[in-house]
């Protein structure tokens, strides 16, 4: 008899990522909302959203259908069906900004946080050193940059319409020894002085820990630098960029220094899943984690077109790569209420799902709190007092 | 701007930043207290209110949570407002001679190092003395202490010590090692805070002095006067200086060649002596000659403001130039301490904590000089020189009234030690300028500094009872 995945949710999101979904054709995927309109966006049961590939051709022979009974909304395989909720488009991806750029083009949503790209550039790609796996749609001239004030506008609008209370700003790859947080500043410290929302930044580590220090004080609530593979060859191999321009033990040694910095939990790399033996990834969860870092466990899939050809792994295979995460996180005592509910990745916390362990009590009355609006303020909150009190502002000798 | 985090657990933090909503809660809970506490026996209602701003002060003053010239503001707005002064008077007194005295000796300081005359006087003074490293490191100490007659004590050690940071580096000397190099810093440090005490240049200590001694008691001491008075000091600890140096450190180099380098590629680099260097070199001149001949009669401030628009009218200096050097926050804490301690004399309260505290058994005159000179020696270690004059100046001249002994000397005894900090790097921008060098330690400063305290004070002693009887000075016999 042929594994269930469907009961669950943990396990689903993992399979669905891979596998895909077939939709009914009456309800195509521009019904729904999905990442830049890649596949489409999905809540679990259990609240946890999954960006589920559907347009894809290995989609064809994926065993979930997305199916519509009266009001609700089914996923079913061969062996059940469990209710879902599909993600509507959110009304102000379909905006404009005064300038004319359409709001799609700066912002796309990830479940609970918005990505904002304020200009999309990577260095690799112009040095013809990118990372090979690459499925970030970067070439080899840099985007427009997005002004400040559109930048501002977008976030205005989501927060406006209460689609994420995270606004998680990339820097693209530049070569800056700031790690791009020069470029990024202008826009942190608009988005800070003008609303309450959490703001996550992923950049390259910095040549200097000064900047990581500059980093916090500007109001970043979070921090990633996306290591993405733990093997020291591989990462050689599969990210000469990354290696050649900052190196693995800069990587390291900056998000040490990070999560020394910012919150419990507020820290976090990634580690791709199906690049390297699940042993590696499982060695880099904790490495990460005895550093206090959380790490985020992206699944490879391969780029159509692209030249690496690895054989994404299965979800038996990845499945227990996850569990891992979550107990390794758990032990170290890292906070997993910061990254969650992000629609591209599983995080930590579902991992307890698939650890299958439950939490009751206050730990889980806490976790529910920080799921809500609610929660999310009072995180903001948190965050700011913090920052009040660690940081100091000295004259520069 | 640039940030630093500060990584101590978050409850300590919370603890800190509640510590001071908490301090000024509790400040002005003692301070409402003191306002409305029945009046003690022999203490007018007024002089109480001077008692409870005075305690306020002190307060912040010592504690420097607010900065000083802060504090001096808060005390010229509490003064009329618990009634112990009238404002008009209260802001008049701001008015007062030394202030304006001050403002000029800053403007003049200002265009001197401006103009890069001091610059050039000290380089070529070590150049052409400096043959040796005895003679170079005497040729520093003489100089600094030099220059403090003339200038703020801090301004020249900042002056000096790029040169002698440069000279330290160009003999290989290495930091925390090298006794040489800790000699050199010291006699840097030294210098400075010696000379400063030689005249009414050194430091803007004594001329604060000199206005609460004349707002409280319309006496006062003329340039010349004062430096009479206090140059076997400046003598003598300039020997002793020499001798401890030279006796607690050894000289680990044999020659100072590469320093010579150092210092004619900095003379060359500065060009010809110009105008600008005669002229305020010229009005510099002029003018301490006028402080000493016309100062008592035309006064101090007169001279000073007369020089400082000299400066203007040949255009030597501009006012954009000078601004920089102008230490506008002392100005500012001078004028509200003269007011404080006027508040103190003239509502009774400085004569009656005298007589209350220490009045009662200091009953020679000698005894209060030693314990007035002591406790100004230890608590300039602390606190900024001018606090410490702000603070014991008004209730030391309350002391006179029950104690047979001149006002005057008794300024002298809190103003001459109040400048004599050498033990620690807080006690004086020299000191903290001499080991932020890192050639000189915390340890090796404190260790040499004690030695050099005690001798300050057991001089400045034996300087009141046995040389000042000599030039008129008070009577302490």
């Amino acid at each position: 008899m042929k594994k269930s995945y469907l009961n669950n949710p943990g396990t689903l999101k993992i399979d669905l990522m891979l596998r895909g979904i077939r939709l009914p054709r009456e309800d195509g995927p521009l019904a729904f909302y999905g990442r830049a309109g890649e596949g489409v966006d999905i809540v679990l049961p259990g609240g946890s959203p999954v960006n589920v590939p559907c347009g894809e051709e290995f989609t064809r022979d994926s065993p979930y259908v997305l199916k519509k009974a009266g009001e609700r909304w089914l996923i079913s395989d061969t062996t059940g069906e469990v209710e879902v909720r599909p993600v509507k488009m959110p009304e102000f991806l379909s905006r404009t900004t005064g300038e004319g750029t359409p709001y799609s083009e700066i912002a796309t949503v990830h479940g609970s946080y918005v990505l904002i790209l304020p200009k999309k550039e990577c260095v690799f790609f112009e040095k013809k050193v990118e990372c090979s796996y690459c499925a970030g749609g970067y070439d080899e001239r840099p985007g427009r940059t997005h002004t400040v004030d559109e930048v501002v506008e977008v976030v205005s609008a989501v927060l406006e319409e209460g689609v994420s209370e995270i606004i998680y700003l990339s820097t693209g790859f530049t070569e800056d020894d700031d790690g791009g947080i020069g470029f990024l500043t202008p826009y942190i410290e608009a988005i800070k002085k003008r609303f309450n929302c959490l703001v996550a930044v992923e950049a390259l580590p910095p040549k200097n820990n000064h900047w990581i220090d500059r980093t916090y004080a500007l109001g970043a609530d979070a921090l990633l630098y996306n290591l993405e593979i733990f093997d020291e060859e591989l990462f050689e191999a599969l990210c000469p960029g990354r290696a050649r321009f900052v190196g693995r033990k800069r990587y390291i040694e900056a998000l040490r220094y990070a999560a020394d910095i910012f919150p419990n939990g507020t820290v976090a790399s990634h580690l791709i899943v199906g690049l390297e033996p699940p042993g590696s990834t499982c060695m880099g969860i904790d490495f990460l984690t005895d550093m206090g870092v959380v790490p985020i466990l992206p699944i490879y899939r391969p780029r159509p077109g692209g030249a690496l050809r690895i054989e994404p792994l299965n979800a038996e295979v990845i499945i227990p790569i996850y569990r891992h995460l979550y107990r390794a996180v758990k032990k170290k005592g890292i906070n997993m209420n910061w990254m969650r509910d992000i629609s591209v990745v599983t995080t930590p916390i579902e991992g307890r799902l698939i650890a299958g362990e439950k939490t009751g009590g206050i730990s889980g009355l806490i976790e529910k709190f920080y799921g809500t609006r609610l929660g999310l303020k009072t995180a903001w909150g948190l965050s700011t007092l913090r920052r009040k009190l660690r940081v100091k502002e000295i004259e520069e000798d | 701007m640039a940030v630093e985090i500060d990584r101590r657990s978050i409850w300590v933090l919370l603890v800190l930043k509640g510590l001071r909503p908490a301090f000024f809660v509790l400040l002005a809970a003692g301070f409402y207290y003191l306002i409305k506490m029945p009046t003690p026996e022999g203490l007018t209602p007024e002089g109480k209110n001077a008692i409870a701003v005075f305690i306020l002060c002190l307060i912040l003053w010592v504690s420097n949570i607010i900065p000083l010239a802060i504090t001096s503001l808060f005390a010229i707005a509490l003064v009329p407002l618990v009634d112990i002064l009238p404002k008009e008077e209260v802001y008049g007194l701001f008015g007062n001679e030394a202030v304006f005295f001050i403002l000029g000796a800053f403007i003049l300081a200002g265009a001197v190092m401006h103009s890069g005359l001091s610059n050039r006087i000290a380089l070529v003074i070590m150049d052409r003395f400096g043959s040796s490293p005895a003679r170079l490191l005497l040729s520093i100490y003489l100089l600094a202490a030099l220059l403090s007659c003339f200038m703020s004590e801090h301004a020249v050690a900042a002056m000096l010590f790029p040169i002698v940071f440069e000279i330290a580096k160009s003999l290989g000397l290495r930091p925390g090692r090298s006794t040489y190099a800790k000699m050199l810093f010291l006699s840097l440090a030294w210098g400075c805070v010696i000379g400063g005490i030689a005249t009414f240049l050194g430091g803007a200590r004594v001329p604060l002095a000199l206005g609460i001694l004349k707002e409280t008691t319309g006496r006062t001491i003329d340039f010349i006067s004062y430096s009479v008075g206090v140059f076997p000091v400046v003598v003598i600890m300039l020997l002793f200086g020499y001798f401890l140096l030279t006796r607690l450190f050894s000289m680990d180099i044999d020659s100072v060649e590469k320093a010579h380098e150092v210092l004619k590629r900095r003379i060359q680099s500065m060009g010809k002596i110009g105008y600008n260097e005669y002229m305020v070199g010229i009005i510099l001149v002029v003018t301490v000659v006028a402080w000493a001949t016309l100062g008592a009669r035309v006064g101090l401030a007169t001279v000073s403001l007369a020089a400082v628009v000299a400066l203007f009218v040949l255009r030597l200096v501009r006012w954009k130039d000078i601004e920089e050097y102008v230490n506008w926050g002392i100005i500012l804490m001078y004028g509200g301490a003269i007011i404080m301690g006027t508040a103190l004399e003239r509502s009774g309260a400085a004569m009656w904590i005298a007589q209350s505290t220490i009045g009662g058994w200091m009953v020679e005159p000698w005894l209060a000089v030693a314990v007035l000179s002591l406790l100004a020696l230890l608590f300039t270690e602390g606190i900024s020189n001018a606090a410490v004059i702000a603070i014991l100046l008004p209730v030391g001249i309350g002391l006179t009234g029950g104690v047979n002994i001149d006002p005057v000397l008794v300024t002298y005894a809190i103003a001459v030690p109040a400048g004599l900090a050498f033990t620690l790097p807080l006690s004086t921008p020299a000191n903290a300028i001499a080991v932020s060098s890192t050639y000189l330690t915390i340890r090796d400063m404190a260790k040499a500094g004690v030695i050099m305290s005690i001798t300050s004070w057991v001089v400045f002693n034996l300087v009141a009872r046995f040389y000042w009887p000599l030039i008129g000075l008070g009577g302490l016999r």
